[in-house]
C-alpha cells in the first residue's frame, strides 16, 4: 500500500529520454548540437520542480511525517533510556499479567464448548436422588433406567446422551506392547452427532453401535497428537482397554476433550456391557453392572433441546417421565415422607466443572491483576508527567522557533504510542509464557493458548493505556506558552509542575491499592502456611502410592491376586512394609455412608450427621502409613475370609458413637445390615480425603473379608527416595499381568499436596502480584520524589544558604511522602477489609480481619515509602548551596 | 510555471484540459511523452504551450488512474523512450470528457456570441 508503483529513478530516465528526443527533433529543425540540448532543457521548464511534483504526488505525505515523528520520538526516548526502560517494563508487567490471567479465565470460564450451537445444550440435574440409591454426585448423576426412559421421549430433548468414565481416574490401555493409562468414557451412540462434534478423520458412533455395544473407539485430537503423533494410520488399529480390544474408528475435532467436568477425555467407546468395563471401573455389585443396577445413579446426562422447544417446555415434558423412571427398582414410588426428586436443566454452553473449581479464585486473581495494572498505568503516567514537565523549557523553545502546538502534541503522542506498542509486544510474550506456566501449575488440561478474544482484550487494555498517556502530553501542549519559558528561570517555571496535585493524588492512590493487594496476599499466604503446617496424623515421608486395575474374574480370584502381589512386593530391596487401600488417601475420594453400631444406627443429638467415611484396606495399613493405633491392633495377614470379620475405627468414631465405652469388641457395618465386623482397633484421627478436612468418624474394612474386590492402590513404605522403587515394582507387577500399568505413581506427600494445589497456586500468585505492586509503587514514588527534588534544587540551595540545616531539608522531603503514605493507608485499610471479607471462603485458619496481616501490609507500604524517599532526601540534603544557586 | 517569453502567442493550458488533450493524442496510437507534447503543439497550430514538467506529472496521474498504460520501447530514431497507450477505460473517459468539453464550449460561445457584447479584442 505504501509502495510507489514507479521509482523516481524510472521517472528520471524518462525525462532524460525526453530531452534527447526533443534535442533530436530540434537538430532536425536546423539547430546545432549544443543549442538543441540547451533549448530542449529550457523548453522543459524547471526539471527539479517536475521531479519534486512527481515525488510529492507518489508518496503519502502523512506517512513521511509519521516516520519523521517516530524517528524523532525514538531519538528523544534514547536520550533518557532509564525512563524508556522503566516505562516499557512497567507496562509489560502490568499488561502481561492481565493478559495471562484473562486468557486462563477465557479458556476456563468464558469459552464455549467446541460443538455446534452450544447454547441449546443442557446438562440434566436432579434436586436429590431417591432414597435407597447410591450416587457418584447427588445432583449430577442418574440411573440407567432414567437414561433409558428419557432418551425414548424425543419431544423435549432430542437426543439425551449419557456419558460415564471407565474409571474414577484413568483406565489401563495398551497400544502395541507397553501398558499405559488414559482417560476414557463410555457414551451414547448419539454422543457425537447429538453434540455436533465433527470428526475430521473416520466416523463417530451410531445408535446401532450402542445397541450392539460395538468394540470401537474414537480418540481425542489431543490424544491423537500426544500419543500417536497425528498418524492417520491409527484408524482401524486396536486399542486394548482393560485388555478388551477396541478398534479405533475416528478422531474427534481439535479442541473437543469431552464433557467430563474439569477433565479431558482421551477416548470414547459406545456404552459397553462387560465386567471389565463397568462404569467408573467399579466391580459389579451383586453381579450387576451399571445398566442393570437401577439403584446406582452413576451416569451423567447431557441433552440438546429439540427444535422449536424452549427449556421450560422441554422440562415440563421430561419431568413426569423422569419421576416415574427414578423409582424403577425402588418399588415404583417414593417412600412415606420422601422428597420426590425434581429434574432441572443447566447451561452446557461452557466447559463443564471449571466454574466451581476455579471460578472464585480466578475472579479474585483478575481483580488483583487489575489493581496491579492500575498501579502500573499510574506509574507510567507519573513518569510521563514528570518527564514532560522537565522538558517544559525544551517545548517552549521549540514553540518559539516555530513548532506548532499540534506538531508538539503529535510528537509527544508518538512517544507515548511507541512506549505502549513496545510495552504491549513485550507483554504478549510475557503473557504467553505466564499462561503456559499457569496451566501447568493449576493442572488445567484443556488448552489455554491465548485466542482472538484474549488478543482483543489486550488490545483494549493497550488502547486504554494509549489514551491515558495521550492525555498527559495534552496537558503540556495546552499549558506551554512560548514566551513564558524564555523569560523565566528554572526555579520559577518548574514550581507549578513540582507541586502538581495530580502527581500527589496518583501516589496516594497507588499506596491505597498497594495496601489492598498486600493485605489480600498476606491473608492468602497465611492460609497457605496454615495448610502446609497442618499435621496429617501420619508419617508421609518415605511413602509411595500407585494404583492397579487388575482384571478380576471373581472375588476369590481378586483376593488371590492382591495376596500374590503383596508377597511379590514385600521382599523387594528397601521396602519396609506394603499395604493396599481402595480409596487413595489425599485424593478427595472416600466412601461415605451411615453405619450400624451394635446392630442399629447410632442416635445423634439434634439430627447431627451420622456419616462415616469408610475405606477398604489390607494388612499392616496403619503400620505402613504411620498412623498410631491407640487401642487394639492393626489388620494382619491372618485376617482372612475364613476368620471372624474385623474392622478398625478412628477416635472420632469412638467418641461420637461409643462415648465413654471401650470400643473394642463392639460391632459395626454398613446400614443395610448385610455385613458386620467386630472392632479390633482404634486409630488416631488423621487426614483421609484432603489436608483441610475436619476430623470425621472413619471406619476401615479388611479387603480379604468383604464380598467385593475391585481396583486398589498400593501404599509402600521404603527407605530412601520413595520413587526409586518404582522400576522394581513395575517389573514385579508385570510378572503377574503384562497388561497392568502403575496408575498415577506419586509420593504420598505429593498426593496430599494436590488437595491444596489450588490454594498454593492462588497464594503464590497473590504474593507475586503483591510483591509486584510494592516494587511498582516503590519505583513510582522514588521517581516522582527524585524528580521533585531535582526541580527544587534552586529552592533548596536558597534555603540552605539562608541557614536551613540538613535535617530540616531531609524532613521537608520525607514529610511529603509520609503525608501521602498516611492518606493511602487511611483509605486503603477499609478497602482491604472489604477484600478480606470477599476472600473469606478461600481462607483457612486465619480471620479476614487478621490484625497481624494488616499491620504487616501497612508497615511494608511505610517502609517502601521511606526507602523510596530517603535517597532523594539525602541527595537534597547534600546540595551545595553555592553550586545550586550558580546553576541559574 | 512556464518560463516562455511574454511575446509568445502561445497560451498556457487550462487546468484539466491537458488530460483531455493527452487522451485524444493517444487515440491515434501509442506515443512517448515528448511526442505527445509535439503533437499537441503542432495540432493546435503552435497555440498551446505544453509545459513539459506538467505533461509528465499529468501522464503519471493518468497512468495511476489506469486510463493509460506505459512501457519502455524504442522510438523511430532508435532512442529508448517510455511509450504510452490508451486503455479501454481511458477510451471511455475520452468520449465522456469530449462530450463535456463540447457542451462547455457551446455554452461559452452562446454567451460570448450573444448580441451587444464585445466582438473580439480589436474592438
Amino acid at each position: 500500500m505504501f509502495r510507489r508503483k514507479r521509482s523516481a529513478e524510472d521517472f528520471r530516465a524518462e525525462i532524460e529520454a525526453h530531452l534527447e528526443l526533443e534535442a533530436d527533433d530540434l537538430k532536425s529543425e536546423g539547430w546545432n548540437e549544443d543549442e538543441a540540448r540547451w533549448k530542449a532543457r529550457r523548453e522543459f521548464g524547471n526539471l527539479r520542480a517536475a521531479q519534486e511534483r512527481f515525488f510529492l504526488k507518489g508518496r503519502m505525505v502523512w506517512l513521511d511525517k509519521l516516520l519523521r515523528d517516530a524517528r524523532f520520538a525514538m531519538r528523544s526516548l534514547l536520550h533518557s533510556p532509564g525512563f524508556a526502560i522503566a516505562a516499557i517494563l512497567t507496562l509489560a508487567l502490568g499488561i502481561g499479567a492481565n493478559t495471562a490471567v484473562f486468557s486462563v479465565m477465557n479458556a476456563v470460564l468464558l469459552k464455549s464448548l467446541p460443538v455446534s450451537d452450544p447454547a441449546r445444550l443442557v446438562y440434566l440435574r436432579t434436586s436429590n436422588p431417591p432414597r435407597g440409591t447410591g450416587t457418584i454426585d447427588t445432583t449430577q448423576t442418574f440411573s440407567y433406567p432414567v437414561y433409558d426412559a428419557l432418551r425414548h421421549q424425543n419431544t423435549g430433548l432430542s437426543p439425551v446422551m449419557a456419558y460415564v468414565p471407565l474409571s474414577a481416574s484413568k483406565v489401563a490401555v495398551r497400544y502395541g506392547a507397553e501398558p499405559e493409562e488414559a482417560e476414557g468414557d463410555m457414551v451414547s451412540g448419539t454422543f457425537f452427532s447429538g453434540l455436533g462434534v465433527n470428526l475430521p478423520l473416520g466416523r463417530g458412533f451410531s445408535e446401532v453401535d450402542e445397541t450392539n455395544h460395538a468394540p470401537i473407539a474414537v480418540i481425542s485430537y489431543n490424544y491423537w497428537t500426544r500419543r500417536f503423533a497425528r498418524n492417520p494410520n491409527v484408524l482401524g488399529k486396536t486399542l486394548y482397554v482393560n485388555a478388551v480390544p477396541m478398534t479405533i474408528v475416528g478422531i474427534a475435532a481439535a479442541g473437543f476433550e469431552g464433557v467430563e467436568p474439569g477433565g479431558s477425555t482421551d477416548f470414547w467407546t459406545p456404552l459397553q456391557i462387560r465386567r471389565e468395563l463397568n462404569a467408573w471401573g467399579s466391580p459389579p455389585q451383586d453381579g450387576k453392572l451399571y445398566n442393570s443396577n437401577s439403584t446406582w445413579w452413576c451416569l451423567r446426562l447431557v441433552g440438546r433441546l429439540a427444535a422449536g422447544v424452549n427449556r421450560a417446555q422441554a422440562l415440563a415434558q421430561l419431568q413426569p417421565v423422569f419421576q416415574t423412571a427414578a423409582y424403577v427398582g425402588l418399588g415404583g414410588a417414593p417412600m412415606q415422607g420422601e422428597k420426590t426428586p425434581v429434574l432441572s436443566l443447566a447451561d452446557a454452553k461452557n466447559f463443564p466443572g471449571y466454574d466451581q473449581q476455579y471460578g472464585n479464585p480466578l475472579h479474585m486473581l483478575m481483580a488483583m491483576v487489575g489493581l496491579v495494572l492500575l498501579i502500573a498505568l499510574a506509574n507510567v503516567v507519573m513518569l510521563l508527567l514528570a518527564r514532560n514537565a522537565a522538558r517544559q523549557r525544551e517545548f517552549s523553545v521549540r514553540q518559539a522557533l516555530g513548532a506548532g502546538r499540534g506538531e508538539l502534541f503529535r510528537q509527544l503522542l508518538t512517544e507515548s504510542l511507541i512506549l505502549v506498542s513496545a510495552g504491549g509486544a513485550l507483554a504478549w510474550c510475557f503473557a504467553e509464557m505466564a499462561t503456559r506456566l499457569l496451566g501447568q501449575w493449576a493442572q488445567i488440561e484443556s488448552s489455554l493458548a491465548p485466542d482472538r478474544t484474549v488478543l482483543l482484550f489486550t488490545l483494549g487494555v493497550l488502547a486504554l493505556a494509549g489514551l491515558l498517556f495521550g492525555l498527559a502530553p495534552l496537558r503540556v501542549a495546552l499549558a506551554g506558552r512560548a514566551e513564558l519559558a524564555l523569560k523565566t528561570s528554572a526555579a520559577t517555571s518548574h514550581t507549578d509542575a513540582g507541586k502538581s496535585r495530580m502527581g500527589r493524588t496518583i501516589v496516594a492512590l497507588q499506596m491505597t491499592l498497594c495496601v489492598v493487594l498486600l493485605v489480600g496476599a498476606g491473608l492468602l499466604i497465611r492460609t497457605l502456611r496454615n495448610l502446609e503446617n497442618t499435621p496429617l496424623g501420619m508419617r508421609v515421608d518415605g511413602l509411595v502410592v500407585f494404583g492397579l486395575k487388575p482384571n478380576i474374574p471373581s472375588i476369590p480370584g481378586g483376593r488371590t491376586f492382591y495376596r500374590n502381589l503383596l508377597d511379590k512386593l514385600r521382599p523387594l530391596p528397601g521396602v519396609e512394609s506394603v499395604t493396599i487401600v481402595e480409596e487413595r488417601p489425599g485424593s478427595w475420594w472416600s466412601d461415605n455412608s451411615d453405619m450400624m453400631v451394635d446392630g442399629r444406627l447410632p442416635d445423634q443429638a439434634n439430627g447431627a450427621s451420622r456419616t462415616v467415611r469408610s475405606n477398604v484396606v489390607g494388612p499392616d495399613f496403619f503400620t505402613t502409613l504411620g498412623v498410631p493405633i491407640l487401642a487394639g491392633r492393626d489388620f494382619t495377614d491372618s485376617d482372612t475370609a475364613a476368620s471372624p470379620h474385623v474392622g478398625i475405627v478412628n477416635e472420632e468414631f469412638a467418641r461420637r458413637f461409643l462415648p465413654n465405652r471401650n470400643p473394642l469388641g463392639h460391632t459395626t457395618g454398613p446400614d443395610n445390615g448385610q455385613y458386620t465386623m467386630t472392632i479390633v482397633g482404634v486409630a488416631k484421627n488423621h487426614k483421609y480425603r484432603s489436608i483441610d478436612e475436619e476430623p470425621i468418624p472413619m471406619a476401615w474394612y479388611m479387603y480379604a473379608q468383604i464380598p467385593m474386590v475391585g481396583p486398589m492402590h498400593m501404599e509402600m513404605r521404603v527407605h530412601g527416595d520413595p520413587l526409586a522403587i518404582l522400576p522394581a515394582v513395575r517389573k514385579a507387577v508385570q510378572q503377574l499381568d503384562p497388561d497392568l500399568p502403575l496408575i498415577r505413581p506419586i509420593t504420598q506427600r505429593a498426593q496430599f499436596a494436590t488437595t491444596i494445589a489450588h490454594q498454593i497456586l492462588f497464594a503464590r500468585l497473590a504474593a507475586f502480584f503483591g510483591f509486584l505492586a510494592v516494587v511498582l509503587v516503590g519505583t513510582g514514588l522514588y521517581g516522582t520524589l527524585a524528580y521533585r527534588v531535582n526541580m527544587r534544587t534552586a529552592e533548596i540551595g536558597v534555603r540552605m544558604a539562608v541557614g536551613a540545616r540538613r535535617g530540616q531539608v531531609v524532613w521537608m522531603i520525607l514529610k511529603d511522602s509520609l503525608a501521602l503514605t498516611v492518606a493511602g493507608v487511611v483509605i486503603g485499610v477499609p478497602l482491604a477489609m472489604l477484600v478480606g471479607r470477599a476472600l473469606a471462603s478461600s481462607l483457612y485458619g486465619v480471620q479476614p480481619l487478621d490484625a497481624v496481616t494488616y499491620l504487616l501490609a501497612v508497615a511494608a507500604v511505610a517502609v517502601v515509602a521511606l526507602v523510596a524517599s530517603a535517597i532523594p532526601a539525602s541527595r537534597a540534603a547534600s546540595i551545595d548551596p553555592m553550586r545550586a544557586l550558580r546553576v541559574e | 510555471m512556464a518560463t516562455q517569453e511574454s511575446n509568445d502567442d502561445r497560451i498556457a493550458l487550462l487546468q484539466g484540459t491537458l488530460d483531455l488533450l493527452i487522451l485524444k493524442t493517444l487515440l491515434i496510437g501509442p506515443c512517448h511523452g515528448q511526442g505527445v507534447a509535439r503533437i499537441i503543439q503542432r495540432q493546435s497550430e503552435e497555440v498551446f504551450l505544453v509545459d513539459h514538467g506538467s505533461l509528465y506529472v499529468a501522464l503519471q496521474r493518468l497512468e495511476d488512474k489506469n486510463w493509460i498504460r506505459a512501457k519502455w520501447g524504442v522510438s523511430d530514431n532508435n532512442r529508448k523512450a517510455r511509450f504510452y497507450s490508451l486503455t479501454p477505460k481511458g477510451r471511455d473517459r475520452l468520449i465522456e470528457k469530449t462530450g463535456e468539453w463540447r457542451r462547455l464550449t457551446r455554452a461559452m460561445e452562446l454567451i460570448l456570441d450573444s448580441g451587444g457584447g464585445l466582438k473580439g479584442e480589436e474592438a
